[in-house]
């Protein structure tokens, strides 16, 4: 099972693309980026969901921790996601309170950007 | 009644296994789709749980899992032999308020699975039984 990570810059966002599933055994790759990301100084994150078949509580902890580190340096942290199965994850565990989630990258990047 | 049982070694690497593994079997069974993607999130909860709990409990076991086939549904048993935990979740926030792993991932059983109940199994450890309903 292999977790696709990819990271591009989209304005003045850092946009990490996200392909397959994060579950407890992948999740620790995703959280090694990010962690990467924000202490190279990107602070403005968008974690593109939309190639994710499957996400994990193990997933959902990744985001908040990268949430928590980027919001120590004033940034956002901020989600792409219009799949139901995966939306619904975030609703049951009350996250979409916590989280911005966006229907596209460049919706995302544009409230990121002010 | 069919009754399928799968063994595990307590790593992470066979949540996945375990997630294909039953989700073939619910569509063998006939689950609607929406039914066998939310029996695919809590199995793999309730496996990735187990597997933390056995590390925890530092043993070399396996994760025990236990499918069965009634006329009403599915019924998926997930078990370890970790330490007796029952999670509160008023408790198990971080000192910026946000939920632990434990408690979204419990959170997550109990919506998903139509029913959800853990109990202490005999010889230590935990079992988590869940059931999921067939169409009609």
């Amino acid at each position: 099972m292999e977790l696709g990570i990819d990271v591009r810059n989209v304005e003045s966002c850092a946009v990490v693309d996200v392909k397959g599933e994060i579950d407890v055994y992948t999740a620790p790759k995703l959280r090694e980026k990010l962690i990467e990301l924000v202490s190279e100084g990107s602070y403005n994150v968008v974690v593109n969901l939309e190639g994710v078949d499957f996400l994990d509580s193990t997933g959902l902890g990744v985001l908040v921790g990268a949430l928590k580190r980027v919001k120590a340096h004033d940034g956002s942290l901020a989600l792409v996601c219009t799949q139901d199965k995966i939306l619904k994850i975030f609703k049951i565990t009350g996250l979409t309170k916590v989280f911005p989630i966006h229907d596209s990258i460049d919706e995302a990047t544009a409230a990121a950007s002010g | 009644m069919a009754l399928v049982e799968i063994e595990v070694p307590s790593r992470t690497a066979y949540v996945g296994v375990v997630r294909l593994a039953l989700s073939a079997l619910a569509r063998s069974a006939g689950l609607d789709e929406d039914v066998v993607d939310d029996l695919k999130i809590a199995v793999s909860e309730a496996c990735a749980n187990a597997v933390l709990a056995n590390e925890d409990a530092d043993g070399d076991v396996p994760v025990t899992v236990a499918w069965t086939e009634t006329d009403d549904g599915i019924v998926v048993e997930v078990g370890d032999r970790g330490p007796i935990h029952d999670p509160r979740p008023d408790e198990e926030v971080d000192s910026q308020g946000f939920s632990t792993r434990s408690v979204l991932s419990f959170s997550l059983l109990s919506a998903l699975a139509a029913d959800c109940s853990r109990t202490p199994r005999e010889g230590g450890g935990m079992s988590t039984q869940m059931s999921f309903p067939r169409p009609g």
